[in-house]
This record gives C-alpha cells, sequence and structure tokens, in this order.
C-alpha cells in the first residue's frame, strides 16, 4: 500500500529550491550557459582576470570566489571541466552509469571540501585525483561484489575483465575518419597509462598539462614543456602507420 | 626530471625532449575530437552535478548508486526507458529502492519507492524546481506522482538520527 501525493500544491512545503548555507543553489537554467572564454572577457571578477588564464587558474578563482558566496565561477568550471573529470573516471574502467554518479559525487565533494582546500592553485589536481580515487573505489567494489556473487574463485579473474571497461575497441566504430581510426588504434598500442594522460590532455589547453600529468602520477614536465614519451610514442606508431603529417 | 632516466615508463623514445610542433597540436587536437566521439559525456551531466553540489550544501550524507536495473532486453544507454526502471541506493544504515514507470498523463513520472529497514521516514524529493515530501508507511513504502522530469534526488531523515539526512545522488529521470 503506497501513500501518493499530489502534486506540488497540497505538499504542504514551499516550492523553491532555496536552501539553507550560502544563498540559492547553482542554477541549472539553460541561460547560463556561457562558456568560460566569453565569461572571462564580459564579467572581470576577482582582480585582474587574464586572458591567457588556464582551466586551472579558473579553478582556484571559482573556489576562492565560493568562499566569499559566489557562485557564477564555480557553476562556469563545472561546464568546463566536467569533460575531463568524465574521462578521468571513465579511464579507470568504469561503466556510465557509475561514472555519472562518480562525476556528481566529485563536484559536491569540492563544495564540502571548499573551505579546506588548503592551496588554491591546486584545485585542478584536486577534483582530478579525487574523481581518480572514487572511481577506483567504484571498481574494486565492484570486483568484490562480483566475487561474492559468483563464488567461483577461478571465475574471478576473468569476471574482472570482464566488467565494463573504457577501452573501446567496438566503440571506436563511430568514428567514420579513416584517419580517426588510425590514431585511434595507434593510442590503443600505448601502454594504458600512456593512453590515459594523452586522452585527458587532449581535451586540456597546454598550461594544464602539468596539473594533469600530475594527478596521474606521471613524471612532472613529461608533456607540455616537452613532447613527452607519451606522444613521442603516439607520433612513432603513426609514423609506423604511414601517418606523416596531419599539419 | 631527466627523461633520459630509464623508468616506470620504459625507455627514453627518441623526440620526447622536443618541444610541442604543429604536428603535436595537430594529433592532439585530432584526437581530441575523437575521444569526445567515441565516448561522449553524458547529455544532462552538467546539470545533475549543479544540482548535486546544490544538495551537498544541505551537508546530506550521499548514499551510494548501488544498481541500475533496466527491463530485460533493452538497450544500455544515457536514457533508458522509464519503464521498469529499478533503481537500489545504499547507506550504511538505510537502502532505498525505487521504482519509476510513466504516470497516467503519459509524461510525468511515476516515483514508487521502498526504504530498508522499513520505518515510517520522511522522504523529500528534491529537483531544482523545488521540493514535495511524504512519509514511508509501516512498510517503508512510498510514491510520488507527477512528478517532472529532470535532475532528481531523493532525502530521507533518519529515525533518531538527529539531524541525519541521507541523500541519494541525483538521477535523471
Amino acid at each position: 500500500m503506497s501513500m501518493q501525493i499530489p502534486p506540488a500544491a497540497s505538499s504542504g512545503r514551499a516550492v523553491g529550491s532555496e536552501v539553507p548555507g550560502r544563498g540559492p543553489g547553482f542554477s541549472t537554467s539553460p541561460h547560463e550557459v556561457r562558456t568560460a572564454m566569453t565569461r572571462a572577457a564580459e564579467e572581470p571578477l576577482g582582480g585582474t582576470p587574464d586572458a591567457d588564464e588556464s582551466l586551472g587558474d579558473r579553478a582556484a578563482r571559482a573556489v576562492l570566489e565560493f568562499r566569499q558566496g559566489r557562485t557564477d565561477a564555480l557553476t562556469d568550471l563545472v561546464r568546463e571541466a566536467t569533460p575531463l573529470l568524465w574521462h578521468t573516471v571513465r579511464a579507470q574502467g568504469v561503466d556510465r552509469d557509475v561514472a555519472d554518479d562518480v562525476v556528481q559525487s566529485t563536484w559536491a565533494a569540492l563544495v564540502r571540501h571548499a573551505d579546506t582546500i588548503a592551496e588554491p592553485k591546486a584545485v585542478l589536481k584536486w577534483l582530478l585525483v579525487t574523481a581518480r580515487r572514487a572511481a577506483w573505489e567504484t571498481v574494486r567494489k565492484g570486483r568484490a561484489d562480483l566475487r561474492r556473487r559468483t563464488e567461483l574463485p577461478d571465475d574471478v579473474t576473468e569476471g574482472a575483465a570482464a566488467l565494463p571497461d573504457s577501452r573501446p575497441g567496438p566503440e571506436a566504430e563511430v568514428l567514420t575518419d579513416e584517419r580517426d581510426r588510425i590514431l585511434w588504434s595507434s593510442l590503443r598500442r600505448l601502454p594504458e597509462r600512456c593512453q590515459e594522460l594523452l586522452r585527458l590532455v587532449s581535451l586540456a589547453d597546454r598550461p594544464d598539462y602539468k596539473a594533469i600529468s600530475a594527478s596521474i602520477g606521471m613524471p612532472v614536465g613529461s608533456i607540455g614543456a616537452t613532447r613527452g614519451r607519451c606522444l613521442a610514442k603516439l607520433r612513432a606508431v603513426l609514423t609506423e602507420q604511414g601517418e606523416a603529417s596531419w599539419t | 626530471m631527466s627523461p633520459k632516466h630509464e623508468n616506470a615508463w620504459g625507455a627514453p623514445v627518441p623526440g620526447e625532449d622536443e618541444p610541442l610542433d604543429a604536428r603535436d597540436v595537430a594529433v592532439l587536437g585530432r584526437l581530441g575530437r575523437a575521444v569526445a566521439t567515441v565516448d561522449p559525456v553524458p547529455e544532462g551531466l552538467v546539470e545533475r552535478s549543479l544540482f548535486a553540489m546544490t544538495l551537498a550544501r544541505l551537508e546530506a550524507e550521499v548514499m551510494e548508486l548501488q544498481q541500475i536495473e533496466a527491463p530485460v532486453g533493452s538497450v544500455r544507454g544515457d536514457a533508458p526507458p522509464l519503464e521498469a526502471r529499478t533503481i537500489t541506493f545504499t547507506h550504511e544504515r538505510l537502502t532505498v529502492m525505487i521504482a519509476l514507470s510513466t504516470d497516467d498523463d503519459g509524461t510525468h513520472v511515476r516515483l514508487d519507492g521502498w526504504v530498508a529497514p522499513a520505518a515510517t521516514l520522511t522522504v523529500e524529493l528534491r529537483q531544482p524546481g523545488g521540493e514535495r515530501t511524504t512519509t514511508a508507511d509501516d512498510d517503508g513504502r512510498f510514491a510520488f506522482t507527477a512528478v517532472d522530469r529532470g535532475p532528481t534526488s531523493l532525502l530521507v531523515r533518519l529515525p533518531d538520527g538527529g539531524d541525519v539526512t541521507v541523500a541519494t545522488p541525483v538521477i535523471e529521470l
């Protein structure tokens, strides 16, 4: 027997999403959609916004402003950095449903920890590391659950390998351009951490490569200042494939 | 660090110490487009995240999404059909299971839920547009009808938990 509540009017609660704490919630309305670049141009905040501001800089500023009760910069950051977090999580072998949850939780954790992040310059790295750890945790739990359900120790390794996985073979079918397919198959021949690094930096700008490298434990300076080993390897594989120049 | 060192990344690769050139930029640009095509960010994830951040400021403990069961034979995608979608959320002191279906009017959503252990708990349905509350019955059952589609989270106040509130992750109805 379920209890049913008619639409909002009789719920006895005021309609509205005002929450206690620092003013209203984060707006999710479509008119808030702006790119970080237009925002930076039209909305000088927090002193001297720089046209060359990196994502890491914007993340730092977003958290500092949030501490003062302003949420616009953080809203923009969510729009801009969610793809990086998504691919960070997916690179750990988390399926799409769970990855959705992990990305949300990472942003929620940033709100909870905004007051205690000692070094705002490290916010981007903090986000990437938090997402990555949370992703590992779900993968670990998924494997433990699978082990309990199957109760067949011999199957564990095989079962774990069969977990939903971000390493597309068949998924690459969506790439219709032959060069894209060559690039993708070349990428897949690299060590996994190189694949992860290159996928993430391909979505970012050069000033942020360092934070990305650091978040996945790659040697500092491995990409950005120089080509770095992973990109050099990818180029070597591409050259073997006969793709000499894409400029 | 000196890339000349052999390390976990293997032997040095020719060209790794050179500055990024136009070809590197072209390769990374093409790769970025391929990454976004092969594994696109789910529609609405930004909005769900923003809503989750709003909820986080309520300082509720967030439940864990345990499993989503789609109807047998359905294709798993970003927007599985609502019919018979069942989702389980867990917390160390509480489990919430919800079943989603299309409401009688064909556009809104009906949400039937169970809390375990069963108790007459207050359950709050939160969406960016507002919130509604109901109470679970003695068997732990509750329901919301005529729910708008969009990012949604349930908040449950624990019995004798003082101010302890648990929230489900934001799901897309």
